[in-house]
């Protein structure tokens, strides 16, 4: 039987292979314009398709990209409470937002397979690359499947290893 | 039960769930999701919940903000800051408070390559603190400067908030962008003459450093020219309408790593940092966005905006004293809400009420940047101090608050500016782009 730091191990390395899924998304999204951009004002040969990749691309790294923030509970919170609340009651406040997390995840992903299911049977294609659209479903949903995988990390990790922080 | 009243007790229901600490994202979430559900039906909420992330995952309008992000990120790591600093130091010097001049024009040129406050107070922080103390400068001037000047990175373009503002409010970016820099100008222009009154009403507060000579303040302006290559390039591309946003975002992330590599500033660790941190803003920034638009739809449906908007002319309210009553109710909600979240939560609502009065969603934009400015150096909740207390834990944050209040008057003042010549921020929207 696999033990809770086990399982953290594994999870943390779920999200490690998801994160540098994202950054790679994140790199092709940005090769991709700016090749189009020159090849565009250069010679006048915009890259065909670079609309759809970086559509597939964002899927990619917006889905994926969510598991580090949520294992590492990146979450923007007020926490007002925090200063004159007893450290218990801020412990099960974290643990009933790490519930929370993967129920609210649960959700959107529940709710995805049906749009999934009808992009796939209708045969959905991207305009310019004529990739199928249930490609990006599926990737949105495997990167969904991770990031409640992750969330459940941050449940079984110590209530008060939480990082909550401002992102901009 | 009137829907205005499922409107109300679902904002009521957001605000208790976020003391309670529930993330921001989770708390959008939910509220958007039941109250739709209470409006509309389960079966077209769930249609809702299933393809609102998706769209708004897989959009290429929104490809611009972890392009800007990875921008911002890769000019930290690069010292890209530092060089700022150092040229405004030296064509300033010999000047009363010359060094937090300096400094406020480094945050102003950083955040415009950066687009993050909490980025650019972070990274001033570091390079102008140590040496405003060593100059003999107040802690709580240099910190208040560091603190304000670090907040003009979310007004100046590239703005990341002003990115998401467009996706809530249905704006364009580049009229947006273009509408923040006169503002953003102005304000940077209204800090630094905090500072000289400041400087000259307590002269021990920021003694005088030697002076230079005219060449070496020639010589001192060559210094930051990857900043000025990479805005002009960037944002000077998107305003001459040479390039989308998400081209010149693009352009700029490749364009700093480029001058970092080539500068020997960038290594490959410091890159795959950078990207890293990108992903991980971006994780959470999204999700935020997934629940702000289920909000929105259940802010649509109960129609709580026209009602405060009827209760508004019922009451012969005008348009000016109801903007002085958001932006109030902004400065409170900026106590404890962060900046992201604010706009997020309270620009369903309060755009329609606006746009009834007749503004010009451009310019409530502009103001509602500014006020969320505000939100971040007001005392005792400014994140911006805590970023400058955390760097120098022996200044203490009583200090700090102190420092920042003389900086405060700006932003009020720039939004008082703003209500009487609104076209501080449609003017250049207007000239670049035409009439919208």
């Amino acid at each position: 039987m696999m033990n809770r730091n086990q399982a953290y191990v594994l999870l943390d390395r779920l999200r490690i292979a998801q994160l540098r899924l994202a950054s790679m998304a994140l790199i092709v999204m940005m090769v991709v314009t700016l090749l189009d951009v020159f090849l565009r004002y250069v010679f006048n040969s915009p890259v065909r398709g670079s609309y759809d990749l970086v559509e597939t691309m964002m899927a990619v790294f917006v889905f994926h990209g969510m598991s580090t923030a949520l294992l590492k509970r990146r979450n923007i919170v007020i926490d007002l409470i925090d200063s004159f609340g007893h450290r218990y009651l801020i412990a099960v406040l974290v643990r009933i937002s790490d519930l929370l997390t993967i129920a609210t995840l649960g959700l959107y992903a529940y709710a995805m397979i049906t749009p999934a299911l009808q992009a796939f049977n209708y045969g959905d294609l991207k305009m310019e690359l004529g990739l199928p659209v249930w490609y990006l479903w599926a990737a949105a949903l495997l990167g969904m499947a991770g990031a409640i995988l992750c969330a459940i990390g941050a449940l079984i990790a110590p209530a008060d290893s939480h990082h909550d922080e401002e992102p901009a | 039960m009137a829907a205005s009243t499922i409107g109300a007790i679902g904002v009521i229901a957001l605000f208790a769930l976020l003391l309670l600490r529930v993330p921001v994202w989770i708390a959008l979430t939910l509220v958007g999701f039941i109250g739709n559900s209470v409006m509309s039906g389960v079966t077209p909420t769930f249609a809702l919940a299933g393809t609102v992330p998706f769209d708004t995952g897989s959009a290429y309008t929104l490809s611009v903000l972890p392009l800007f992000i990875l921008m911002g990120e890769v000019a930290s790591v690069t010292g890209l800051s530092s060089d700022l600093f150092k040229a405004a130091r030296v064509i300033l010097a010999g000047m009363r408070g010359g060094l937090a001049v300096g400094a406020l024009a480094a945050c102003a040129c950083f955040g415009a390559v950066c687009g993050s406050s909490v980025a650019t107070a972070a990274t001033m922080t570091r390079i102008a603190l140590p040496e405003m103390r060593k100059a003999g400068y107040d802690p709580g001037l240099a910190a208040g400067a560091l603190a304000a000047g670090g907040s003009l990175g979310i007004l100046i373009p590239p703005s990341i908030i002003l990115v998401i503002y467009a996706a809530i409010a249905e704006q364009s970016v580049p009229r947006l962008f273009a509408a923040g820099l006169l503002p953003g100008l102005i304000l940077t222009a209204f800090y630094m003459i905090v500072v000289v009154l400041v400087a000259f009403a307590r002269k021990d507060y920021a003694p005088v450093g030697a002076s230079v000579s005219l060449r070496e303040r020639l010589a001192a302006m060559r210094d930051p020219w990857q900043f000025l290559l990479l805005f002009l390039v960037t944002i000077g591309g998107i305003y001459a309408g040479i390039f989308s946003p998400t081209e010149a975002a693009s352009i700029g992330a490749f364009g700093a790593i480029v001058l970092g590599a080539v500068g020997g500033r960038l290594s490959l660790k410091a890159l795959l940092r950078a990207i890293e941190n990108t992903v991980v803003t971006c994780g959470i920034l999204f999700v935020i966005i997934f629940g702000a638009n289920l909000f929105s739809f259940f802010m649509v449906q109960t129609q709580l905006p026209s009602l405060l908007a009827d209760g508004a002319h019922a009451l012969n309210l005008s348009g000016p004293v109801v903007m002085t009553l958001i932006i109030v109710a902004y400065i409170v909600f900026g106590c404890f809400l962060e900046a992201i979240g604010m706009l997020l939560i309270t620009v369903p609502v309060f755009l329609p009420l606006v746009k009834t009065f007749g503004y010009d969603p451009v310019w409530f934009g502009i103001i509602v940047v500014i006020v969320a400015e505000v939100g971040l150096i007001h005392p005792p909740v400014g994140l911006n101090l805590f970023v400058i207390q955390a760097h120098a834990p022996d200044i203490k944050i009583t200090k700090i608050y102190t420092g920042i209040v003389p900086f405060l008057f700006a932003p009020l003042l720039l939004i008082v500016l703003m209500f009487l010549f609104p076209s501080i921020a449609l003017w250049l929207p207007k000239l670049f782009y035409g009439a919208g």
